[in-house]
C-alpha cells in the first residue's frame, strides 16, 4: 500500500488501480457515513459547543453571557483553591485505582488463563457478569457488603478475626473500592485478551528448563502480557480521572472529585462558563494521559514484535 | 504433534536435564513455590468472591420480610416484589429503560454493522483513523458526555426526551458493535457471498440470505452488548432524562442518595437477573471467552 510499490513507469495500471479501489472505496464510505456522521452530530459537534461556553464570560444572573469571548471561566478554575486541591485528589485518586486495577486485573487473568473446565467457565463468566451489571447495583451492593454494620464487617467481627469494624465507606477506601467495582472486570478482560494470544506451552517450556513458577511467570508470560497491562491501565485511569459516582456515593464530603465539581458547577452554582472549562481541563487531561501511554504503547509493541521474531 | 511426541520419547530416554526439573530441585524451594500457589489460588478467589457476593447479597435482601435494608434476610417474603409492581413510578421507568436499550441497540447495531461491513477489507490507515473516532466517546468520562449533552440538547429543546438518551447511550454501543462485527466479518469466509452474486443474487439478498445467517452468533452478541450497556448506563441518562423520562438505574440511584430503600434492592436483583439471562444466552450461542477477548 506504500507509495514505492508503484513504478513511475506503469501510469495506466496505476490508473486502473485507483479507479479500482475509488469505486470500492465508494461503497464503503456509503457504508461507514452513517458512524462518522452520527458521532460528528452527537459527540463532535456537542463537544465543540462546550468548549465554546467554556470560552464566554461569567454571569451572575444567567448560566453563560452568549456571544461574548472571554477566559473567566479558566481563569475561575485556576484562581480557585478548592478546584486545585480537588484536582490534586482526582489525580491520586485514579492513581491508586489503576495500580490497584492492574494488578488484581494481571492476577485474575492469569488465573482465567491458566484455568481448564468448569473452573475457567465460572471465572470468565464471573467478570462478564461483573462487567454487564449496573453501576448503581455494584455500587448499591458494595454500600450493603463495606458498610460498618454490612456483611464483611459482620463476618470478621462474628468470628473475631478483629474487634471493632473498619470503617470502608465514607472515605478513601470507600471511594477506591467502589472505583474498584467499575474498572477492574475492563482491566482484566484488556489483560486477558492479551494473554489469550500467548501460547501457554511457553510456560511448560519455561518450567521444563528448571524455572521455577514465579520465574516462568516473570521472565516468560509478563512481557507479552505488557500491552495488556497498559490498555488496563489506561481504562482504570481515564475513567477515574473523571470518576463521579462511586466517590459521591462512597466517599465523604472531603472524596471530591472533579467529575463531581463540574455536575456542581452545572447543575447547582448554575456557571456553565467554569463548569464548561473544567470539563474541557479533565478531558483534556485523559487525553493527554492516552497520547502518553499510546506512545509507550507503540515502542511497547515494536519491542514484543521483536520478541515474537526471534521466538 | 510428531515433533512434540519425539520429544517426549526422547525425555523419557535420557534423564533429568542438569539444571533441575521439579523432581530434584531443593525440598526448600519447592516449599516457597507450593505456599506461592496457595497464595495465587487465594488471591484470585477473593477476586472472584469481591466481584460476586454483591449480588448474592443484593438479591437476599431483596426478600426480606421486614422494612429495613438486612443481610442475612430475617424472613423471606417477595411483598418487596409486589410493591414494586404496584409502584407506577417504577413500572414507568422500566418501560423507559427498555424503550431506551431497545432504541439504542437498534441504532448501535445498524451504525456498527454499516462501518464493519465498510471497511471488512480495509486494513490501512481509513480503518484506523474510523476506529479511532468511534472509540473516542468511550474514553471520555461519563459526567463531562452528559454535560456536554445536556448543555447542547437544551439550546436545541431537545434535553428530558428518549431519543437524545438513544443518541447518548449509542454514542457508547456504537464502538462495541463495530468492533464485535470487525471481528466477527474477520472470521467469514467472503466467498460464500461471492459464489451468491455470481449465481445472480443482489448484493442486499446475498448479504441478508448468505451472509447474516452465519454471522447470526457475532451479531446477537453485538446486538445484547449494545442493549446491556444501555440498560446498566446511568452517569448521563443522569442528566439527560426528567421527572417522565427516567430509567431504572437513575431512579435506583435517586433513591439510594436518599437511605436504603428495599425497592432498590428488588429492581437490582431483576437487573442482575435480566443481565444473567442475556450473559447466558451470549454465551450458549457465540461462547463466553470470544465475548470476553472481542469486546
Amino acid at each position: 500500500m506504500s507509495l514505492g510499490d508503484a513504478t513511475p513507469t506503469d501510469s495506466d495500471v496505476r490508473a486502473a488501480f485507483r479507479r479500482a479501489t475509488a469505486a470500492v472505496s465508494g461503497r464503503s464510505a456509503g457504508l461507514v457515513a452513517p458512524l462518522l456522521l452520527f458521532d460528528l452530530l452527537v459527540f463532535v459537534v456537542p463537544f465543540g459547543y462546550l468548549v465554546r461556553i467554556s470560552l464566554t464570560e461569567q454571569a451572575t444572573a444567567q448560566a453563560f453571557v452568549e456571544g461574548t469571548w472571554s477566559l473567566d471561566g479558566y481563569r475561575f478554575i485556576a484562581e480557585s483553591a478548592t478546584i486545585r486541591r480537588e484536582f490534586v485528589f482526582t489525580l491520586g485518586f485514579a492513581a491508586v485505582v489503576t495500580a490497584l486495577a492492574v494488578g488484581i486485573g494481571l492476577v485474575y487473568a492469569y488465573a482465567m488463563w491458566r484455568a481448564e473446565g468448569p473452573l475457567r467457565v465460572a471465572l470468565v463468566a464471573g467478570v462478564l457478569v461483573s462487567m454487564f451489571t449496573a453501576i448503581v447495583v455494584k455500587l448499591f451492593a458494595a454500600v450493603l457488603v463495606f458498610s460498618p454494620n454490612g456483611v464483611l464487617n459482620a463476618a470478621l467481627v462474628g468470628s473475631g478475626v478483629i474487634a471493632a469494624p473498619l470503617t470502608l465507606v465514607n472515605n478513601v477506601p470507600g471511594a477506591v473500592i467502589a472505583q474498584l467495582y467499575i474498572v477492574v472486570p475492563y482491566a482484566v478482560l484488556a489483560t486477558f485478551s492479551v494473554l489469550a494470544t500467548v501460547d501457554e506451552s511457553l510456560v511448560e517450556a519455561a518450567r521444563d528448563l528448571g524455572a521455577s513458577r514465579p520465574r516462568a511467570f516473570l521472565a516468560v508470560v509478563l512481557p507479552h502480557t505488557v500491552p495488556g497491562l497498559l490498555v488496563a491501565g489506561v481504562i482504570a485511569f481515564t475513567w477515574s480521572v473523571g470518576s463521579y459516582a462511586a466517590p459521591l456515593l462512597l466517599g465523604s464530603g472531603s472524596e471530591r472529585t472533579v467529575g463531581i465539581e463540574v455536575a456542581d458547577l452545572l447543575l447547582q452554582e448554575f456557571d456553565w462558563s467554569a463548569a464548561a472549562a473544567l470539563a474541557v481541563v479533565v478531558t483534556t487531561t485523559v487525553i493527554a494521559a492516552l497520547t502518553l501511554a499510546y506512545l509507550l504503547m507503540r515502542r511497547q509493541g515494536g519491542a514484543s514484535a521483536e520478541v515474537a521474531a526471534d521466538g | 504433534m510428531a515433533e512434540s511426541g519425539a520429544d517426549a520419547g526422547a525425555e523419557d530416554a535420557a534423564p533429568a536435564p542438569a539444571i533441575g526439573t521439579a523432581s530434584t530441585r531443593p525440598l526448600a524451594a519447592r516449599l516457597a513455590e507450593l505456599s506461592g500457589t496457595i497464595v495465587f489460588r487465594i488471591a484470585y478467589l477473593a477476586v472472584f468472591a469481591f466481584l460476586l457476593a454483591p449480588f448474592v447479597v443484593v438479591a437476599g435482601t431483596s426478600l426480606d420480610a421486614s422494612g429495613a435494608v438486612v443481610f442475612p434476610p430475617s424472613g423471606v417474603s417477595l411483598r418487596w416484589y409486589d410493591t414494586l409492581l404496584s409502584s407506577p413510578d417504577w413500572i414507568r421507568a422500566a418501560r423507559n429503560s427498555l424503550i431506551v436499550a431497545g432504541g439504542t441497540t437498534m441504532v448501535s447495531t445498524t451504525l456498527g454493522v454499516g462501518a464493519a461491513l465498510g471497511l471488512r477489507n480495509v486494513d490501512s490507515w481509513p480503518a484506523t483513523v474510523v476506529t479511532g473516532i468511534a472509540l473516542v466517546p468511550l474514553l471520555v468520562p461519563g459526567v463531562v458526555l452528559g454535560v456536554a449533552l445536556l448543555v447542547f440538547f437544551s439550546q436545541l429543546g431537545l434535553q428530558q426526551q428518549i431519543p437524545t438518551i438513544v443518541a447518548a447511550h449509542s454514542l457508547w454501543a456504537t464502538p462495541l458493535t463495530f468492533s464485535v462485527m470487525r471481528a466477527t466479518f474477520a472470521r467469514y469466509d467472503w466467498r460464500l457471498r461471492d459464489a451468491a452474486l455470481n449465481l445472480g443474487a443482489s448484493r442486499p439478498r446475498a448479504f441478508l440470505e448468505v451472509v447474516v445467517p452465519n454471522v447470526r452468533a457475532g451479531l446477537l452478541a453485538a446486538a445484547c452488548i449494545a442493549f446491556v450497556v444501555s440498560l446498566q448506563e446511568f452517569v448521563m441518562s443522569l442528566f439527560l432524562s426528567g421527572r417522565e423520562t427516567r430509567t431504572i438505574p437513575v431512579m435506583a440511584w435517586n433513591s439510594l442518595r436518599n437511605s436504603l430503600d428495599p425497592l432498590v434492592s428488588v429492581t437490582s436483583t431483576l437487573l442482575v437477573v435480566a443481565v444473567l439471562l442475556v450473559v447466558l444466552a451470549v454465551g450458549v450461542t457465540a461462547g463466553l471467552e470470544r465475548i470476553a477477548r472481542d469486546t
